[in-house]
């Protein structure tokens, strides 16, 4: 069966990074470590495993820098080769073909390790220290282990029991495969504690940008929420799901300063939003987010960075408080404990995100879909997903269940 | 030879092209068969000995004064207050007239022995000046007496400690001035002027007041009633400031006016082709225009833009009268319709213009889309007496390249106001829900008062003086100018002329009558 | 680690700390007296008028003060005929508006008064850093003198070097003019004359006040005219109070005459009718507008049309 692989090798790492630097992000596929080729489906780590057939998997701005060779030398030693990409699934179980869509985290409970680590014992799965530990070869999500399998090939994966989570009927396939990227959007906003009265500015308004729109607009309701989206779709996306003011990011920290009617020094406002989210992650936009963000506001990191260079004079001084938002686990909601998950649930199907997915393709047109996808804001899309289903089966079934037909 | 009267040209076939200005640069453009071309008044004779003439008009007031000399004692407290830099365009050629007339003034002063003499801008809401701009408008020897001394000021509208309210007209207006001005014993206002706006009770009732005065006529409403604001007797905004300026004499503040004229002789020898009827041209000037429009073409627009605001007019006084503010400003009146006044007869449906690089809100600075339209759709639309060029219903066609730039020193609100107000709607009467935030935006308060910025209010300033045009027109077409920017004014882009034209028939139907405003220099339509 | 702080180590690594690679240090337990500063009245200048030090201050003033101050004022000198009647050395005085006025006046005296003069400068503007004095020290021969307190000290010195065959230039007024018109004068010049019995020659500077005025930023170029009056000599007796007065009623004379012309300068001297160079009793703008115009008319008309415009 055919699946995509990336596997080690260090000329073909560095002639991707080369290609997809004067090409553009996805570009540098052909000559890069990824090929589409025949797999074996995985076998069964243990009991509590269950096999999975993949519908849709999304192919997420963290895989583009895994292939791009842009991301951090950090992650070497939480990645296992060769893998199977694809951490955005939404598939069926093989074994009683109910709908499912995969948290790919590999905690201690995947992992079995016992006892668990502290923050696993606290459902704080984003934050498992065994990742590259256990009886599974290291790898920090399904998706970047060689002993699952990932999203991205027919011959499916594997996912533990805790890793299971069953899709409402009313879902369409779309709506489930934006759930991953919505937990992590979930699992930002509620970590920056952001209250009723607070000015928010987003940077960012792909995938995982508007995903945080919607997630803020659900659960947290600001003051005011400012987005910077640089594309005519992506600005009337946020507008629909209920941001208040829109701009050209060239125009952010402008509107910023109206809305907190602050004054400017050095080349930063001297109040500000409370809230930055920079869903971008580059040397720019952090800069930007800082010279923003209110002194002794919080800048959250949503979505991987890379090597970044900045200038922390600005956060010394004015106590801004810097803090990454990694996957999901559990959330501390209105007094109670959740699942991010359940919550990624609740607001998909609250505000259509289904709606979010732009393009399909077959596997092996892989290098279309990448490319498509590390464009995506020029081409007027936001997620592209990879499509598995059968042939038979014809797309689109399920209706969104809010918004437009695609 | 005596200057030639204006006249209104009807086009023909062995009509030349007619000259457009098109921002830092000009075109030559074929108007259709039947268009009329509006040619001003040639300019007037300027006075051959000006300082004598000064003298002349401080000597033997106009109106209820007395000769400024009698007025001066030692011991009193003396303020002498002058027209910014928004006049005259372009900047003149040394010795400017606020030098000479402030010179002749302070000779008096000085020989009265009067010790307390304060000099200030009368800005308003408009941005301070640089060192350069005050030191070419006052001259060397004035500046350098004062302001090494802070006795040059700039009036600051947005500190309480400098303003005095004098109370409310009977129409309930607030008047609020400059502390300094009111509190003098004799306020002397030096005036150019260059159209018939400018002057009269608007110079202290304008120019010295605060924002709590000005919003009282600088309003949607007030010029969308001011037809047109040229025109004193059907002008909302004159008859607000006459009522002001009454109570200012009436509260015991004593101004003696001093009102220059200015000759329409606005560019150099290198220029002249700018002024002249195109079928007048000699061999000189086409090759002069042929060459300095392939150069601008291939400069970069800063160095252009530098190149024209470097630009210092040959015009002259030709007239001035001092005394009493009323009297002396129905002489200035009279002489400035004597120089500028055209009659037509009759409206059409598509009135054309060419904008030029130069307004009076961006003098050494950039002409961005906001001022585009307040220059044609206020001024140049205004200028009239009677009915407007076009009719009701009709379209303006403006050429200029409208570039999407802004001076981020000089114009910070206008970046918001284009960005954010615009972006959400372009009718006068509805952006006024948002003055009230401009206006007292702490930052922007910050850069008027210490930097060289125009008041956060004044872009909408801006957009109420196209209020009446807004009003009466049925289109604005922009030719060869920057796509976004005219969209986000809410004009139509053309790329050519004849496209514009094309554009205008479909609002006006075809075969439209078209009027031209042919300028430089300024003309003041009287339209029958 | 960037490449510059690697090679900053590499080479801290080649001078290895400790004696005998750096300076030493003083051990705690012993007493060091505070370093000796010889500046201000205490800077010695006798190697200054050796001749080393005299042969590179007269090629300094002869090929680069000289050609500058001609570019920068243009001189037009009266009354230098007048100098073959003096008995050198001699005492100039001059009034002060500029710094350039001790360049210009070095420039413009004949070459036998240049190279053997002193000039008496403010110890507490020349000589307060030791880079300072050796440059003023060297190029215009100057000597420290107190200006705010009697010193006898500076006194002693400069009346030694007039009896060694040295002229001497200095300002009575003490300072640079403030407003363009004259400070009061002090009475340096008269006491150092009466106490050695060489002449004063009174020197009229006009213009140096536009070219850089006290608190100015960078020199214009402007027209000077300096004007050399004839020598004063203390007569047998005479107190230097009264010699003072003397050169003080000739300044102001000498300045009457750069306003006016020499013969409405003499009427009004004859009349006791000099008006007081000091400018007029009023309040500061009248006493500006007092100077009057430009004489020379260098304002604004000479702005070229094509001039970039300033931001």
């Amino acid at each position: 069966m055919k699946g995509l692989v990336f596997e080690r090798n260090l000329p073909r790492f560095a002639a991707s990074r080369v290609v997809s630097a004067f090409g553009g992000s996805g570009r540098g596929v052909a000559v890069g470590p990824l090929r589409l080729t025949d797999v074996e489906p995985p076998e069964l780590p243990g009991p509590q495993w269950h096999r999975v057939r993949p519908l849709l998997a999304g192919i997420c701005g963290s895989d583009l820098s895994t292939l791009d060779g842009r991301s951090s030398r950090y992650f070497e030693d939480v990645v296992s080769f060769p893998f199977v990409p694809g951490h955005e699934v939404v598939g069926t179980l093989d074994d009683t073909d109910a709908r499912v869509v995969i948290e790919p985290v590999l905690g201690c409970v995947a992992r079995g390790v016992v006892p668990p680590c502290a923050a696993c014992a606290e459902g704080r799965t984003g934050g498992c220290e065994r990742v590259a530990f256990g009886h599974l070869a290291p790898g920090l999500q399904i998706g970047f282990c060689t002993d699952t399998g990932g999203g991205w090939s027919a011959a499916g994966l594997v996912a533990h029991d805790a890793q299971v989570h069953p899709v409402p009927d009313e879902f369409s396939d779309d709506d489930a495969v934006m759930v991953e990227p919505t937990a992590c959007a979930v699992h930002a906003v509620v970590g920056a504690r952001v209250d009723p009265a607070h000015t928010v500015a987003v940077l960012g308004a792909g995938t995982l940008g508007l995903c945080t729109v919607a997630a803020m607009e659900h659960l947290a309701q600001p003051g005011q929420l400012l987005v910077g989206a640089r594309y005519a779709h992506q600005r009337r996306l946020a507008e629909e799901l209920g941001a208040d003011v829109v701009v050209d990011p060239g125009q952010l920290v402008r509107a910023v300063r109206r809305s907190s009617r602050s004054l400017e020094a050095s080349r930063t406002l001297t109040s500000g939003a409370d809230v930055v989210i920079d869903c971008v992650g580059s040397d720019e936009s952090l800069a930007q987010a800082l010279s923003m963000v209110r002194p002794r506001g919080r800048v959250v990191l949503v979505g991987m960075p890379g090597r970044v260079t900045v200038d922390l004079a600005s956060l010394w001084h004015r106590e801004v408080a810097m803090a990454g938002a990694y996957a999901y686990g559990t959330e501390e909601l209105n007094g109670s404990s959740r699942r991010t998950f359940d919550v990624a649930l609740e607001v998909v199907a609250a505000k259509g995100l289904g709606r979010l997915v732009s393009a399909r393709y077959p596997i092996d047109r892989f290098e279309e879909a990448l490319a498509h996808a590390g464009a995506a804001g020029r081409r007027g899309a936001v997620k592209v997903v990879f499509d598995l289903r059968a042939r038979d089966r014809h797309r689109g079934t399920r209706p969104s269940t809010k918004g437009p037909v695609p | 030879m005596s200057p030639r009267p204006g006249f209104v040209l009807e086009v023909d076939r062995s009509t030349p092209s007619t000259l457009f200005w098109h921002g830092e640069g000009y075109r030559l453009e074929k108007l259709p068969v039947g268009s009329r071309v509006l040619y001003a008044p040639e300019p007037v004779d300027a006075l051959s000995d000006p300082v004598s003439a000064i003298r002349r008009a401080l000597q033997e007031p106009l109106g209820d004064a007395e000769p400024l000399r009698s007025q001066l004692r030692p011991g009193m407290a003396l303020t002498i207050a002058f027209d910014d830099v928004s006049l005259p365009l372009p900047p003149m050629r040394a010795p400017d007239v606020r030098q000479l007339v402030i010179e002749q003034v302070l000779e008096m002063a000085a020989e009265a022995g009067v010790d307390d003499v304060v000099l200030i801008a009368a800005l308003a809401l408009h941005r301070r000046m640089t060192d350069a701009e005050l030191r070419h408008a006052l001259g060397g020897r004035v500046f350098d007496a004062f302001a090494p001394h802070g006795l040059l000021w700039q009036h600051d509208a947005e500190d309480p400690d400098q303003l005095v309210h004098l109370g409310l007209t009977d129409q309930g207006e607030d008047v609020e001035i400059n502390k300094r001005a009111a509190a003098s014993d004799l306020l002397v206002y030096v005036n150019i002027n260059l159209v018939a706006m400018d002057g009269g009770h608007k110079s202290v009732a304008t120019g010295l007041a605060s924002y709590k005065s000005l919003r009282h006529h600088h309003n949607a409403h007030t010029m969308a009633h001011s037809r047109s604001f040229m025109d004193q007797h059907r002008s909302e905004l004159h008859s607000s400031n006459w009522r002001m300026g009454r109570l200012i004499a009436a509260s015991g503040v004593k101004v003696f006016q001093i009102e220059t004229n200015l000759n329409t002789d606005t560019f150099p020898e290198q220029f002249r082709f700018l002024q002249r009827r195109e079928w007048e041209w000699t061999a000189r000037d086409r090759a002069g225009f042929l060459a300095s429009s392939k150069a601008l073409q291939a400069t970069p627009e800063r160095v252009a833009r530098a190149i024209f605001h470097s630009i210092r007019a040959p015009h002259r006084m030709s007239s001035v009268q001092a005394g009493e503010v009323e009297a002396v400003h129905a002489r200035t009146t009279e002489n400035v319709y004597a120089q500028q006044l055209l009659e037509v007869e009759g409206q059409s449906d598509i009135l054309t213009m060419g904008l030029p690089y130069i307004c009076p809100y961006n003098v050494n600075s950039i002409m961005n889309p906001i001022l585009v339209a307040c220059l044609g759709l206020g001024y140049f639309f205004n200028m009239y007496r009677g009915e407007p060029l076009v009719r009701a219903g009709g379209v303006v066609i403006m050429s200029h390249p409208t570039p999407w730039a802004f001076h981020p020193g000089h114009h910070p609100s206008y970046i918001d106001f284009f960005e954010q107000v615009l972006a959400e709607t372009t009718d006068p009467a509805e952006i006024g829900k948002y003055e009230e935030s401009f206006a007292t935006d702490p930052w922007y308060v910050h850069l008027y008062r210490t930097g060289n910025a125009y008041h956060g209010v004044h872009p909408f300033y801006m957009w109420y003086w196209c209020a009446h045009a807004l009003e009466h027109v049925g289109a604005v077409i922009i030719v060869g100018g920057d796509r976004a920017a005219v969209r986000r004014l809410g004009f139509k882009p053309a790329s050519s002329m004849a496209d514009a034209l094309e554009m205008a028939s479909d609002v006006v139907g075809r075969d439209p009558s078209i009027t031209h405003l042919h300028s430089p220099p300024l003309l003041m339509a009287d339209v029958r | 680690m960037t490449a510059v702080q690697r090679v900053m180590r590499r080479a801290r690594r080649l001078r290895p700390e400790g004696l005998p690679w750096r300076a030493p240090t003083w051990p705690a337990s012993l007493e060091r007296a505070a370093p000796q500063r010889h500046l201000g009245v205490d800077y010695d200048t006798e190697w200054t008028r050796r001749y080393p030090a005299r042969l590179a201050r007269a090629i300094i003033l002869d090929n680069v003060t000289r050609p500058l101050a001609h570019i920068v004022a243009s001189p037009e000198v009266r009354g230098e005929e007048m100098l073959a009647l003096v008995e050198a050395p001699a005492i100039y005085v001059a009034n002060h508006a500029s710094h350039v006025d001790t360049g210009l006046l070095l420039s413009v005296l004949p070459p036998h008064v240049r190279h053997k003069t002193v000039v008496a400068a403010a110890a507490d503007h020349f000589f307060d850093r030791r880079w300072k004095a050796h440059v003023w020290s060297l190029v215009l021969a100057a000597i420290p003198i107190e200006r705010h307190r009697v010193n006898r000290k500076s006194a002693e010195d400069t009346a030694a070097l007039l009896r060694q065959g040295w002229n001497l230039i200095i300002y009575p007024e003490g300072g640079r003019s403030h407003d363009g018109w004259f400070q009061a004068m002090r009475g340096g010049a008269a006491y150092l004359a009466t106490r050695t019995g060489r002449p004063v020659v009174p020197v009229h500077i006009e213009g140096t006040y536009r070219i850089w005025p006290r608190g100015g930023t960078r020199p214009r170029r402007s027209p000077t005219r300096i004007t050399l009056g004839s020598p004063i000599v203390a007569a047998e007796g005479e107190d230097a109070r009264r010699l003072e007065a003397r050169i003080d009623a000739v300044l102001a004379t000498m300045a009457d005459e750069a306003r006016t012309d020499w013969w409405t300068a003499r009427r009004h001297a004859a009349a006791g009718e000099t008006p007081s160079p000091q400018g007029p009793a009023a309040s500061p703008w009248r006493r500006a507008w007092a100077l009057g115009p430009d004489p020379h008319g260098a304002d604004e008309d000479d702005e070229t049309r094509w001039a970039l415009a300033e931001d």
